[in-house]
């Protein structure tokens, strides 16, 4: 008896393993990535449920593995570019993960890309928009257009799609032949442009703020404080949103950074100068 | 989800609640109100479950009513107010079939010449501020509120006030919610007002 | 997520100093992610010297709160003179117990000096009623296990009341940095035998 079990045993084990061997032999030989990393699967089933099981705070309350959330970002254009602006806290359930978190990413000094969602899922694959886009500039020697860029990333996460990627991003940039042109991106697949988006758990407290004035017309210098009024307003009354603010400009000759800055010291000195936020003593 | 605000103003307390009743898929109602008057100085204006919403507020107005023949015409102030309906859904909640009811309580009070504005959820969370909302409305408003409200504001800027936030609610809410009915609660008791 | 002592959010704590005790709690009430209020006290008054601090669900904070105000009230009738820190604590773990298949979902902490030999006296609850008594520190509330980390490394035995305050507000302040769902404000109390001194304190606003 002992035996016929430890047969059927060996060799169903066996099987598994020579598969996987199989699997992973093809992925690591796909010609073009020989040095970029692979994903791998778990050697399981159904890898989307699992992952689903262990860390979709929705489904699950009780998960294990809490992946960082909760984020306010920004993006919108007026007349002489494009405003972007960013929280900074990362919330791994109720704990405050970190306070200091760098939600744009500079894919190139043209372009932008704002981060909300899972942060290492944002945080990989827009650094691999990074390098695709270089590698656009190197083949077509002209660089990318936004419009393009964004199409990668947006095609790249639709074939993902349902195996628990999250991100909801912005890709933000000056070409040329477009203009400044915003494009939302999110793991869902959908993609599409426009000239105002608040993304991430404290969006609606930043679309309060942003559409009541918001005009077409603002001043550069207007526009930036609008941007981190917006976010300042979120950081306030959403608590998985936080820290510092930073804040972008993006013009026809790139982006400039416009600082960071902490919610802590600007938060009094706002209140005290608009004469707002009359429900804190101050 | 239904739309209910409050602004709490110098010398009055703004309510603005949504017309639309909404069931399933459909708009059953487009002039529908959303308040009881307790008595001649507090409203309350209320948003939950279909069917516990009004039963809800009619056996309070009930027993506000109760109270005032009872007490040869002496109104129970705001707070009392606010506190009576505080406890009613506390208790309630460790029932056997919680109310499941949130609301907002705009009121006068006649000796103080102070307005007062509460708001209370379905768990018997209780507090005063001044300026509220319940629902999805609360997450589009909050932050404007933070940004336009003054302490001394009258009449006419509460007005505006909500006039920006009905304007933001139509741009971004995803369904129509057919406008708001306004009730000042001021001095000389309860009235509508057109937005 | 819909674990009831975390719908609210807020935190408490407790210190023993020399001759004297501090507590304190931040100011939010909050829905989950989102903030509604910055007056939420969640420290009360017993009598002269002795105090109750309640976290957890907001609802059942108003209650207790209410329930204990009767009950105190109710006894300085019948015994003519002011509750004891232990004597709280006692009818707090009772009143905890009663409802012990049905409970409040509330963190309770006291704090006090003995109104005649003005012994420092502190304990914490679980929500039922089950009293841990404490020398040194007692933390309650969602960012609790923050407190815990900052009074660890801050505390030391037999403060001055000033020494006392820097302390307690240094530990608070910096563990509602790291929770999500506390900060908001923050409210200190440092009780000596003939002086109770409430401070407001002025907090990050996010």
């Amino acid at each position: 008896m002992n035996t016929i079990a430890s047969q059927f045993t060996q060799s169903a084990s066996s099987r598994l393993q020579s598969e996987y061997a199989d699997a992973q032999r093809d992925f690591s030989n796909a010609p073009q990535l020989n040095l970029a990393p692979t994903i791998e699967l778990p050697p399981i089933s159904q890898p989307t449920e699992f992952l689903r099981a262990h860390t979709d705070d929705a489904s699950n309350p009780d998960c294990k593995i809490k992946i960082a959330h909760g984020t306010t970002t920004l993006a919108f254009r007026f007349q002489g570019g494009i405003v972007v602006a960013v929280d900074s806290r990362a919330t791994a359930g109720n704990w405050i993960a970190s306070q200091t978190v760098n939600k744009v990413i500079r894919i190139n000094p043209f372009l932008l890309g704002t981060m909300a969602g899972g942060a290492a899922d944002c945080q990989y694959w827009e650094t691999w928009l990074g390098t695709q886009c270089r590698l656009h500039e190197l083949r077509e020697k002209e660089r990318i257009s936004v419009a393009a860029a964004s199409k990668i990333l947006g095609n790249l996460v639709y074939q993902y799609k349902g195996m628990g990627l999250s991100m909801g991003t912005m890709v933000c940039g000056y070409t040329k032949k477009e203009g400044p042109a915003i494009y939302y991106v999110d793991s869902d697949g959908t993609r599409m442009k426009g000239d105002l988006f608040c993304v991430g758990s404290g969006q609606t407290f930043a679309y309060g703020v942003l559409d009541s004035e918001y005009k077409w017309d603002l001043s550069v210098e207007e526009a930036l404080y609008l941007g981190k009024r917006s976010i300042l307003a979120a950081t306030h009354r959403d608590a998985y949103s936080g820290g510092s603010i930073n804040l972008y400009h993006v013009t026809e000759n790139g982006w400039i950074y416009h600082g960071n800055h902490n919610v802590g010291d600007i938060f009094y000195d706002i209140k005290e100068k608009e004469q707002s936020f009359n429900n804190v003593d101050a | 989800m239904d739309i209910i605000l409050g602004v709490r103003l110098q010398d009055c307390t703004l309510v603005a609640t949504s017309k639309a009743a909404t069931r399933g898929i459909s708009v059953l109602k487009a002039n529908d109100d959303k308040t009881r008057i307790l008595n001649t100085h507090n409203l309350l204006a209320y948003t939950g479950e279909a069917g516990d919403t009004v039963q809800f507020a009619e056996y309070i107005q009930a027993n506000i009513q109760l109270y005032l023949m009872r007490e040869n015409d002496t109104e129970l102030s705001p707070k009392a107010t606010a506190l009576f309906v505080r406890n009613q859904l506390a208790t309630s909640l460790r029932s056997r079939k919680p109310y499941q009811v949130n609301v907002l309580i705009g009121g006068y009070d006649t000796k103080t010449d102070v307005p007062a504005l509460s708001w209370i959820d379905y768990l018997g969370t209780h507090v005063e501020l001044p300026y509220a909302a319940h629902g999805y409305a609360a997450f589009y408003c909050s932050s404007l509120f933070d940004r336009h409200y003054r302490k001394d504001m009258d009449l006419e800027a509460g007005l505006d006030l909500l006039r920006m936030c009905v304007k933001e609610l139509e741009m971004r809410m995803p369904i129509d919610f057919k406008g708001v009915y306004v009730k000042v609660v001021g001095k000389d008791g309860v009235r509508a007002i057109e937005l | 997520m819909s674990d009831p002592s975390s719908i609210n959010g807020g935190c408490a704590v407790a210190m023993v100093g020399k001759d004297c005790i501090a507590i304190a709690c931040d100011l939010r009430l909050g829905n989950q992610s989102l903030s509604l209020a910055n007056n939420f006290e969640k420290v009360f008054p017993f009598g002269d010297k002795t105090f109750l601090g309640l976290t957890g669900l907001a609802s059942d904070v108003l209650t207790l709160k209410e329930d204990f105000r009767l009950k105190h009230n109710l006894y300085k009738l019948r015994e003519e003179r002011e509750i004891e820190p232990e004597t709280l604590a006692n009818l707090v773990s009772s009143s905890l117990y009663e409802r012990r298949f049905g409970p409040y979902f509330v963190g309770p902490i006291v704090a006090g000096l003995h109104s005649k030999t003005n012994k420092p006296f502190i304990c914490g609850f679980d929500l039922i009623g089950c009293i841990d008594f404490a020398k040194d520190f007692i933390v309650s509330g969602t960012a609790s296990d923050q407190l815990y980390g900052m009074c660890e490394s801050l505390y030391e035995p037999d403060l001055e009341p000033e020494d006392l305050f820097e302390t307690i507000s240094q530990a608070l302040l910096n563990a509602v940095d790291r929770d999500a769902l506390s900060g908001w404000g923050a409210v200190v109390y440092i009780v000596t035998k003939d002086k109770v001194v409430k401070r407001v304190l002025r907090t990050r606003q996010d």
